[in-house]
């Protein structure tokens, strides 16, 4: 293997030395413990006030109020992320965060980074919101110590948290939930979780779905303007899940996950016009095994190990095309090994610390003859350093990026090595208003995916990581009046993306080729209002977002796109959410708003998009029976039937409805 | 609380001071006289449906525009058509007084009235259920020629603007030129890039077939006739080592049809004139550099003098008689480029900005064209608002203008003419004999001078005289069943003409087969079934397998010179006689007469019929047969 190993390994061992010394303190000490409550129980917040950035959880309250049927649906709720979205079931969706690109947010599922080294970007339509107990994504530094090296050193973490089952006092639980909607859509979920002897607690969960995805749409031409429906906008998916949760022993914990997806569907295309026919299929099979070891001492200190192996096969067809095989099938294999190390410890009562080292190791094969077939290894480390007083958090951290890349044919790109510090900052100045004022800065890269270094003629191997550099400020407030919880808060940023990885025409135009040309600047401004009633019989709560962001292409003074807005983002957008829960029944009502913005580099009147919202609401109750609950909920999504493309010929499904059932034992 | 929130807009006050993209203003022409403007072709980006036509405007001086609910726009096509183009419009040919698109990922031709920029036909491009993908254009004796990127080069009949044949090439055509009776095709194989197709189809342009495959180097793309010789660009296939192509030029041999030579010339996209060509190439940004095309050598490796920069030329073209050189500009490919006009000596003339994204095609264009702002659905025109009967003589342009469809009846048929008169189509009424009969939607009232006029598609040199007569309601039952009056033409005036002279067509035997006639004076002919139209010639709702006509039989007026049929046009009083104008293409009601010749003295008229008055046939254009477009009442009631 021509992987560099010594550098890896090298962090590696640096990462074990360092706690070297601590470890004499593990299980002699008794009495710190709030300090890892600290750690843990701002997640139980949507917003975090002790966070140094923008910090937002969805849980299942938000879920349920916005009906989102997917991870990205709820996502369109969270200020200061753009999504990027297809339409439909099967359509991609992308989310980036602070004019950043897709490709610098990183998404966890269950604390383990998910890697694409292909195309660099999660599809987080693919992740059923039922799956996650919680959404959360942190738009800069995050304070929590715990963060794994892969993650620590990204410009914006989207974790999906599935959650540990609660089984106070009972010995298992299950539910099963089936949800029918239109355009035929069906999915059927079961779950169960019980407990396996007295340390462990296996959780099993199932999902299937099923669409036509068949929607009516309008192809906006003029006054060849159309009624049409989508077409090979089918979907299936199957999600098998298992997770063993064990408590070895006092100060061990062993969480083990196996996850298995696979689907089928189409691939609805760009309505062109004239000629709409869409025939293209995709095939997926993600499966992975993920396992992590935590050993916590007394002191607060905690060792934790984690691996998985992950394996995603994807085949592509297009079975007419005008060659000499008549169509185009593409199969791609990319496997993924991870290895993550992670200390943390306290020094005394304010200061805490950590370090860890994650090691990925990645290869995409496939069918293709001039297909690269790269090996990618990457080793993150990272180390950092935490004050937390009751009024002040300060933390800073290093972290530290190094890659090696072979490939089967041709030669593969250079090794990277990078370092890059993140800083922040959260001071409560009025503690009797809830009022903080916090500030960050952080400096992240992107590496080059497979596709940008080796894709067929344009794919280059001299690119270099993308850098962004991130600085934010802003202030929190949450307090609570009268059983009414509020929280308000407005981050401003500026961002910078530099030697951003772009298509460009070649020396002629027939060639075209990647090249780190873009600097893109952002400033930015994150606002959001929660207010959420604790007690009485009806509970109303409301959110609102908005999110101004103005993205300027910084490249060249003297090109024609200097200063012009970043495709696809829009200056303005907002979000609304309230629901009201009654003992009779709930209700939600939900609302999108996006500002007009632009679908290319260049701002002309030809490439704007109008301005679009959507609207929905559902009713939802639960009722008890003597072995089961059930819980009914009629959504209505898109209810004014607004009719709009969020990426441009790719039309959004208009007014749909869905009835859902949950029988809980 | 509040006092914090003030902030905000504090904040928001701050990052609006941001400067605002600033858009690309639209430079003026600086005097060009040598046409009345250019037509450019911008294919936009791929999956945008974003493809724009242009029109520069050489009398203003600027490029026409109009302004969008977002902003001003060039695109002169969605302007006057009310939709746009659609996706990646690859290649435009003005043929005639008619503009060819090739729309690629639409697969349609778009065929578009030059002087008004309205779309009169769309032809969808599809086999088999897939996009055939029409890639390139050429033009050769009344048909316009499309490869496809399927492997295919369909034929289209530019008079009855559809598609009649197709012939398999080799694979992915990516280029195609018309000399000498022949096309030649190149065949990329560009769909599999690492065994692309390495040869040159050429197709006989009488048979329509293949009739040779000429190797090549591997990935032939842009090919080129400079009348004697074909230009065949073959750009081998992709170096991963230096990431570029490996690009040469052959010549080919037309007599021979063999690679007489080949240059190590990266050529990407040249225009020919006078022995020479201009080119821009692979590796060498965007220099433009002049080839002898006899010796093979460039004799100007940069013809641009001034220092002015192209930054990415995207199409070249060559005036041939001021040898100005044009050449379109796409800048980055997402901004809207610019067309840029050089001297003979390099110097830079004048720029036109914002022109449309990734400019392909320039056409020079010398016929005056006016647009008019889309304002709904096409309007009804000329005064027609009945066809009563529709009775064409066998003919190649019969169950095509309008086109007959399996189980169509007779109604269907003048149903179909209806429509045709009423919304600028056109029909055709086959050979001698054959005619329609149509009400007008008023009264034509007999006022001083022309009354009514019928529009055709008569050119110089090309007449296809019908003899028309004219008919009054004398009974007020709304059925042309009243008497009919000849209107006297130059002929039968001076005695040309013959009356009464009966035809009898029989049906034949099969769908291509002739169809023969007898007449009243035991002449005999027939109908012939050319190579041009495949269709079936003898009207296919007619259930008799003969039938008679009887008409007035104008003089023949085919003459035959130097290789070329002529069809002269006789003085007046005929349709589909003279090219459409006010003058030529009016009747005066007064030129009705009786049986007898005397003058019929009508006052108004409410009917009218046309009758293909001509026996003529040539081995060029077939059969002679009366077309007519557009019948209008000259003296409306006010």
């Amino acid at each position: 293997m021509a992987f560099d190993l010594k550098i890896a390994c090298l962090t590696v061992i640096c990462t074990l030395c360092l706690p070297v010394e601590a470890q004499g303190q593990i299980f002699s000490d008794t009495t710190r413990t709030e300090a890892i409550q600290e750690v843990t129980v701002t997640s139980d917040r949507t917003i975090n006030p002790n966070s140094v950035t923008t910090s937002k959880k969805a849980d299942a309250a938000l879920m349920q109020a916005t009906g989102s049927l997917q991870v990205s649906d709820v996502i369109k709720y969270f200020s200061g992320a753009t999504v990027k979205d297809y339409g439909g079931i099967g359509g991609l969706k992308t989310v980036s965060v602070r004019g950043l690109g897709a490709s610098h947010t990183a998404v966890a599922y269950d604390g383990v980074i998910i890697t694409d080294n292909q195309t660099g970007q999660i599809d987080l339509g693919k992740f059923s919101s039922s799956q996650a107990e919680s959404v959360r994504m942190v738009s800069g530094p995050d304070n929590d110590l715990l963060q794994p090296a892969a993650l620590a050193a990204q410009a914006a973490v989207i974790s999906i948290n599935t959650g540990r089952p609660q089984l106070e006092g009972i010995k298992s639980k299950s539910s099963a939930q089936l949800k029918y909607g239109s355009f035929n859509t069906l999915s059927a979920q079961a779950e169960s979780a019980f407990k396996a002897g007295k340390r462990n607690t296996v959780s099993l969960q199932g999902e299937w779905l099923k669409t036509n995805g068949n929607y009516p749409y309008t192809q906006d031409n003029g006054s060849s303007s159309k009624e049409m429906r989508r077409d090979n906008s089918d979907v299936q998916r199957l999600r098998l899940e298992g997770a063993l949760f064990s408590d070895i022993g006092r100060y061990y914990t062993l969480d083990t996950r196996a996850y298995w997806f696979q689907s089928e569907q189409g691939l609805p295309a760009n309505i062109l016009y004239n000629e709409n026919a869409a025939r293209e299929r995709l095939w997926n099979r993600n499966g992975f095994v993920q396992s992590t070891l935590s050993i916590r001492a007394n002191a607060g200190s905690i060792l934790r190990f984690g691996l998985k192996y992950s394996l995603t096969d994807t085949r592509y067809l297009d079975p007419k095309v005008s060659n000499t095989q008549g169509k185009t099938d593409n199969r791609y294999i990319e496997q993924e090994g991870y290895f993550s190390l992670l200390f943390y410890s306290h020094i005394n009562d304010y200061l805490s610390f950590s370090c860890g080292s994650d090691v990925r190791l990645s290869t995409l094969d496939g069918n293709g003859a001039q297909q690269a077939r790269p090996f990618r290894g990457i080793a993150n480390s990272t180390m950092a350093l935490k004050y937390a007083s009751e009024r002040l958090t300060l933390t800073a951290r290093v972290n530290y990026l190094t890659t090696s890349e072979t490939t089967k044919i041709r030669q593969a790109a250079e090794d990277f090595e990078r370092y890059s510090p993140t800083a922040g900052l959260n001071w409560l100045v009025w503690p009797a208003a809830g009022l903080h004022l916090r500030a960050s800065y952080s400096k992240t890269y992107r590496l080059p995916t497979f596709n940008d270094l080796y894709f067929e003629q344009i794919g280059r191997r001299d690119l270099r990581p993308e850098q962004a550099s991130v600085t934010s400020a802003g202030m929190v407030i949450e307090n609570e009046v009268s059983g009414i919880r509020y929280s308000v808060y407005a981050d401003a940023y500026n961002s910078d993306v530099k030697d951003r990885i772009m298509a460009v025409p070649g020396k002629n135009t027939a060639v075209w080729m990647m090249k780190n040309i873009g600097l893109v600047t952002t400033h930015g401004l994150e606002t959001g209002l929660e207010l959420q009633t604790l007690q009485g019989l009806v509970r109303p709560a409301l959110q609102i977002t908005y999110t101004y962001q103005r993205s300027m292409d910084k490249t060249d003074s003297q090109s024609t796109t200097w200063n012009h807005q970043l495709p696809y983002t829009p200056r303005h957008s907002a979000s609304a959410v309230t629901w009201v829960e009654t003992p009779y029944v709930n209700a939600s009502c939900n609302l999108i708003y996006s500002g007009e913005y632009f679908c290319n580099a260049y701002n002309g009147p030809e490439y704007h998009m109008p301005p679009y919202y959507e609207l929905g609401c559902s009713l939802w109750r639960e009722f008890a029976f003597k072995s089961f609950d059930l819980s009914l909920k009629a959504e209505c999504i898109n209810l004014t039937d607004s009719r709009y493309e969020l990426v441009r010929n790719y039309p959004m499904p208009g007014r749909q409805f869905r009835l859902s059932a949950t029988f809980e034992l | 609380m509040k006092r914090v929130l003030k902030i905000v807009p504090l904040i928001l006050a701050v990052l609006s001071c941001d400067p605002e993209p600033v858009l690309l203003e639209p430079s003026q022409v600086i005097a060009d006289a040598d046409h009345t403007g250019i037509f450019v072709l911008s294919e936009g980006l791929f999956n945008q449906n974003n493809s724009t036509l242009s029109w520069i405007d050489f009398n203003t001086g600027l490029p026409d525009s109009w302004n969008t609910s977002t902003g001003n726009s060039y695109d002169v096509f969605e302007k006057v058509n009310g939709r746009r183009i659609g996706d990646t419009a690859n290649d435009m040919l003005l043929y005639g007084s008619k503009l060819y698109l090739a729309v690629s990922e639409s697969s349609i031709i778009e065929i578009i009235d030059a002087a008004t920029c309205r779309s009169i036909r769309q032809i969808p491009m599809n086999r088999d259920g897939k996009a055939s993908q029409p890639r390139r254009l050429a033009a050769a004796g009344g048909y316009v020629y499309v490869c496809c990127f399927d492997g295919t080069v369909t034929r289209i009949d530019t008079l009855s603007m559809s598609a009649d044949a197709t012939v398999q090439v080799g694979r992915n055509p990516d280029g195609i030129c018309s000399i000498q009776g022949k096309l030649y095709v190149s065949n990329s194989g560009g769909l599999d890039p690492d065994n692309p197709d390495s040869t040159v189809s050429v197709i006989d342009l009488n048979s329509f077939t293949e009739i040779k495959r000429i190797p090549v180097r591997a990935n032939p793309g842009n090919i080129y006739s400079d009348g004697t010789d074909v230009y065949v660009v073959s750009r081998g296939i992709f170096d991963y080592g230096t990431m570029n192509y490996d690009s040469r030029l052959h010549r080919i041999d037309t007599e021979t049809d063999i690679v007489a030579d080949t240059y190590d010339i990266p050529i990407l996209s040249m225009d020919l004139t006078g022995g020479k060509a201009w080119f821009y190439g692979y590796g060498a940004g965007g220099t433009i550099q002049v080839l002898d095309l006899a010796t093979g050598q460039v004799i100007d490796s940069d013809f641009i003098t001034d220092g002015t920069r192209i930054e990415c030329p995207y199409s070249i073209k060559v005036e041939h008689t001021t040898r100005k050189v044009y050449i379109c500009d796409a800048a980055d490919y997402v901004t809207p480029g610019s067309l840029l006009c050089f001297s003979p000596d390099g110097h830079l003339l004048y720029r036109v900005q914002g022109i449309g994204i990734n400019p392909n095609t320039i056409s020079f264009c010398d016929i005056s064209v006016r647009t008019t702002q889309y304002s709904g659905p096409p309007q009804k025109m000329g005064d027609i608002n009945r066809v009563f009967e529709y009775m064409p003589a066998p003919g190649q342009f019969v169950n095509q203008l309008p086109k007959y469809e399996q189980g169509d009846d007779a109604a269907a048929m003048t149903a179909k003419c209806l429509d045709a008169l009423q919304y600028g189509g056109m029909v055709t009424l086959g050979g001698f004999g054959g005619y329609i009969t149509a009400g007008f939607n008023a009264p034509v009232r007999n006022l001083e001078g022309n009354d009514f006029r019928i529009d055709g598609n008569a050119y110089t040199g090309n007449a296809e005289p019908g003899v028309v007569w004219v008919s009054a309601d004398v009974n007020q039952n709304g059925q042309p069943d009243d008497v009919w009056y000849e209107i006297c033409g130059s002929e039968r005036k001076e005695g040309r003409a013959t009356t009464d002279y009966a035809i009898t067509y029989t049906k034949p035997a099969t769908p291509d087969g002739d169809s023969p006639w007898t007449a009243s004076d035991s002449r005999t002919g027939s109908i012939i079934h050319n190579i041009y139209h495949s269709q079936p010639y003898y009207p296919q709702w007619y259930s008799n397998d003969e039938i008679t006509f009887t008409a007035t039989l104008l003089p023949d007026n085919v003459t035959y010179e130097n290789g070329i049929y002529k069809m002269a046009s006789f003085s007046y009083g005929y349709a589909d006689n003279l090219p459409n104008d006010p003058l030529n293409s009016a009747f005066d009601i007064d030129w009705a007469v009786n049986d007898d010749g005397t003058p019929a003295g009508l006052e108004s008229i409410d009917f009218i019929k046309i009758q293909t008055g001509v026996i003529g046939c040539n081995s060029l254009t077939g059969e002679q047969s009366t077309e007519i477009t557009l019948i209008t009442n000259l003296n409306p009631k006010e």
